[in-house]
């Protein structure tokens, strides 16, 4: 009777997990503590890890929102007034959830920019590149479907205008925004069409894409730069446990506190009601497709797109072609100059957009 | 090319993209709070307005001030969109440039609100001008004053005015709502008016030989009439033959829909003695839910629909001219199309109306029914649909059945009794055709154009104590202790002075009158009274 319960009491929780799951903490450690390249002690070299932080916000405060919002035209506004207006930390939960994506938009713009100039696409991670383009256009769609639930005049607007641009692109145009549309025109089922692709479809897509997108940085490790100034004789890493975490996890912070101040100080507001027959007389998109639509005034209907298609398509194959241009001139430095110039266009088209009414 | 170089270039871009984006976010967010209203909107001045505006932001600061906040500056409409005149135009004149007319009128209005300047054309509003041939008008301009200059009597020391202007209380007390007959100086000393200038349909004047008469400054601007100018009376007579004023209820330069829904708008003209709209509004619960509910009424909503936009309380607008989710929104400039009695006459008339929208005062069915273009059913079916967003149909009818009894109540005891009598006075050579210049001609006024219109209309919008103390209260003692007295005191007057048989036929009709049941109580303990005392009444 007794041994028994000496078996009992020395039952040890630790132990029947480690039976179950067969990982030590030696295994664990060789996971998660990669060596790190020394560059990554300077905080503004780690922002890859910044959307993926907004992702999970959008995540948390998407599933909130998403409780009390209800998709038809009949109901959305009203939901998204109620949120607002209503709802304990409705305001707040939408003013993060509106703030984390603009910065999210920005962070990944930002990300994508470091690696575009330092050249961290080349080979072998030409396939991360591919992962990373995938969701840079997917934060652009997530972004688009959002601001269209709010179902007020610029956002219900904005969907009629995007849809009509798709409607440009040569032969499938039409199906697109069909596709798009759930119809010919922005209907009934349109609004639900929208919420399904933001709040299950997208998320589900890009968070795959993000575990692939880390997946491939752990398997090819973080590209290393090596700067003049550098001590030569000191060690090129350093470790991701505790040194690179604390920086990730002070990143973190910094950009909840900034969030809570946006979200406070600038709240996300309602505009009028989409009332599908009186045209406003300015649209305008989020800002993160200014310059898209200002290249489309520039151009007109289908070269606009057609254009625009064959930008991002360049894009896409930006490691391919780098790699072309390297083979013959392989000290060309080609790419930075075509960077500076495409970076450069795109602030002057958003900043154009912005300042304009027409 | 180093890697500190491209460190530099991921700096700097990085750099311009952030300070680009707190630009966008910025413009964005400033772009969001105009849009719900949180921040005044960004305005931007016509080009062939700035320097108008310039000008004016010294010279009428506020002016500008009203027109930077209105929905019109919002929209890019500056000053030269209203005030711009044809070459031609009676009132135009060169001004820094740019050929303006001072008076902006219906027709100027109606260049963009084409539809709302029809409807409001059609209105009884519209033609508040015609006021001029009225008993009020009367009143204003011979018995209160005079038509023509009144002479000095004894110096005002300090003041050296030559004479007193006769037609003062009609021009600041009538014209200032009913409208006045816009006029520009003569060299004659008269004024010319549309009736001089007779212009055609595109408001231009056909009578040259009056246009070479106007009068004008220095620097070629005509001058207005005192008398009939400044003027924003709702039926003003303009100089372009249109008829009316936008801006007796949207106040210029804001136009600000907001003040024109709210029911101190319409008090301008609708309170005091003869038509206190405005305070039985007040006294009833709909305006006492709107005191309440201020703030919750969404007075600045785009369309504001009743329903929809809000429901705390009605207002003046709401009842009679906002949309409502009942009609589809639908606004009226025509606040007549939702009213189905006239009680501005002595007797009070249904609402039938010809193609003109005047009332039909046909009595003969057949012909009647060939008139009448828009009946008071479809005037107060439109009404109704106002009520019903609110109320139940049972509780509505219950409340226009109310109202329909008090208005046939006071037609019937009062004012069909009291204008027959008035008639048969003048009919029988007993009072003079003139008005006001016999006691019982202001008796009888009281009686229907301030106490009869007090108790309609405060049966009309539900403020009880209008209907009752202020209103049929007043309207019975009015009847019975003077208009009754004094109508038999002019026959005996006349009996005594040649009109014996004149006298008579009045004093029947006021027995007739008085024996009928309603009217039994007055005198039957009084009969029997002086029957006891050998007196009998005559």
């Amino acid at each position: 009777m007794f041994g028994r319960w000496s078996a009992a009491v020395s039952f040890s929780p630790l132990t029947w997990i480690r039976e179950r799951v067969p990982v030590g903490p030696e295994q664990l450690r060789e996971l998660t503590n990669e060596p790190v390249p020394n560059h990554l002690k300077k905080w503004w070299w780690c922002l890859g890890g910044t959307p993926a932080y907004l992702f999970v916000v959008q995540i948390v405060t998407g599933i909130l929102l998403a409780f009390y919002y209800k998709p038809s035209p009949q109901t959305a506004y009203e939901s998204v007034r109620y949120i607002t207006e209503e709802a304990s930390f409705g305001w707040f939960l939408r003013g993060l959830h509106k703030w984390a994506a603009t910065l999210m938009v920005a962070a990944v713009v930002l990300h994508q920019m470091r690696v575009y100039f330092t050249g961290a696409y080349r080979k072998p991670r030409e396939l991360n590149w591919l992962v990373g383009m995938c969701l840079l256009l997917l934060t652009l769609i997530v972004g688009f479907t959002g601001y269209s639930l709010v179902y007020e005049q610029l956002s219900y607007w904005g969907a009629t205008v995007g849809a009509n641009i798709t409607d440009n692109v040569p032969i499938v145009g039409v199906y697109l925004k069909q596709l798009l549309l759930g119809g010919e025109v922005y209907n009934e089922n349109t609004l639900s069409r929208f919420f399904i692709l933001h709040a299950a479809v997208l998320p589900v897509t890009m968070a795959a894409l993000i575990a692939l997108h880390v997946t491939l940085i752990r398997l090819q490790g973080v590209t290393e730069f090596h700067f003049r100034d550098e001590d030569r004789k000191q060690p090129a890493f350093f470790n991701f446990i505790p040194d690179h975490l604390l920086t990730e996890l002070s990143i973190g912070l910094v950009l909840m506190v900034l969030l809570s101040v946006l979200a406070t100080v600038l709240p996300a507001e309602m505009g009028p009601k989409a009332d599908p027959l009186s045209t406003p007389e300015v649209i305008k998109p989020e800002w993160f497709f200014y310059v898209a639509f200002r290249w489309l005034k520039l151009f007109s209907g289908t070269l606009a797109v057609l254009s625009m298609g064959l930008i991002v398509f360049l894009m896409y194959a930006w490691p391919f072609i780098d790699a072309r241009i390297r083979k013959f001139r392989p000290q060309s430095e080609a790419s930075v100059w075509i960077g500076i110039v495409g970076a450069l266009a795109i602030i002057a088209l958003t900043v154009w957009e912005a300042s304009v009414a027409h | 090319m180093t890697l500190e170089f491209k460190r530099g270039v991921i700096a700097f871009l990085s750099a311009a993209f952030l300070v680009s984006l707190l630009f966008v976010q910025w413009r964005e967010v400033s772009r969001r709070a105009e849009e719900s209203g949180h921040s005044k909107p960004h305005i931007n001045v016509p080009a062939t307005s700035v320097a108008c505006v310039d000008c004016h932001a010294q010279s009428t600061p506020g002016l500008v001030a009203h027109w930077t906040g209105s929905k019109h500056a919002e929209r890019g409409v500056g000053c030269l969109e209203c005030h711009e005149a044809q070459k031609g135009d009676v009132d135009g004149f060169d001004h820094y440039g740019a050929h303006v007319a001072t008076v902006v009128t219906p027709n100027d209005c109606g260049r963009c609100h084409a539809d709302v300047a029809a409807e409001f054309g059609r209105s009884h509003h519209a033609k508040g001008g015609n006021i001029l041939a009225s008993l009020d008008n009367f009143l204003a301009e011979v018995v209160e004053g005079n038509r023509g200059p009144v002479g000095l009597h004894s110096p005002t020391p300090g003041r050296a005015f030559v004479h007193a202007n006769g037609m003062a209380s009609a021009n600041t007390g009538c014209q200032q709502c009913h409208g006045a007959k816009v006029g520009l100086e003569s060299s004659d000393g008269k004024i010319l008016t549309v009736d001089d200038f007779k212009p055609g349909l595109d408001g231009k004047p056909t009578n040259l030989d009056a246009v070479a008469r106007v009068v004008k400054d220095q620097n070629g601007r005509p001058k207005f009439s005192s008398s009939t100018w400044p003027n924003t009376g709702i039926g003003r007579i303009n100089l372009d033959g249109s008829l009316g004023s936008c801006s007796a209820c949207h106040s210029r330069h804001d136009f600000s829909p907001r003040r024109a829904r709210q029911p101190e708008n319409c008090g301008k003209c609708h309170l005091g003695p003869d038509h206190p709209q405005k305070e039985i509004y007040e006294e009833s619960k709909h305006g006492v839910a709107f005191r309440d509910l201020l703030g919750e009424m969404n007075l600045d909503a785009d369309e504001w629909v009743l329903g929809k936009d809000y429901t705390g309380a009605p207002t003046c607008a709401s009842c009679h001219m906002s949309g409502n989710v009942r009609n589809g929104g639908r606004i009226t400039h025509d606040p007549g199309e939702r009213i189905s009695w006239t009680n501005r006459p002595a007797i009070s008339l249904a609402m039938d109306t010809d193609l003109d929208h005047k009332i039909v005062g046909e009595t003969d069915p057949e012909k009647r029914r060939a008139l009448v273009h828009d009946t008071w059913e479809a005037k107060r079916t439109r009404m109704q649909e106002v009520c019903s967003v609110c109320h139940s149909t049972e509780y509505i009818n219950g409340f226009y059945k109310q109202y329909d009894d008090f208005v046939v109540l006071y037609n019937e005891k009062f004012a069909k009794p009291g204008l027959r009598m008035m008639k048969a006075l003048v009919e029988n050579g007993l009072r003079t055709k003139a008005d006001f210049d016999e006691e019982v001609e202001w008796t009888w006024y009281y009686l229907w154009h301030h106490e009869g219109r007090r108790a309609r209309h405060g049966a009309s919008m539900m403020a009880p104590d209008y209907a009752h103390w202020h209103g049929m209260f007043e309207v019975a003692e009015r009847f019975y202790m003077e208009l009754i007295p004094q109508v038999r005191e002019l026959a005996e007057h006349g009996r005594e002075h040649g009109k014996a048989a004149e006298a008579e036929i009045v004093l029947a009709l006021v027995n007739e009158i008085l024996a009928r049941p309603e009217h039994q109580w007055y005198e039957r303990d009084l009969a029997k009274m002086r029957a006891e005392r050998g007196k009998e009444p005559k």
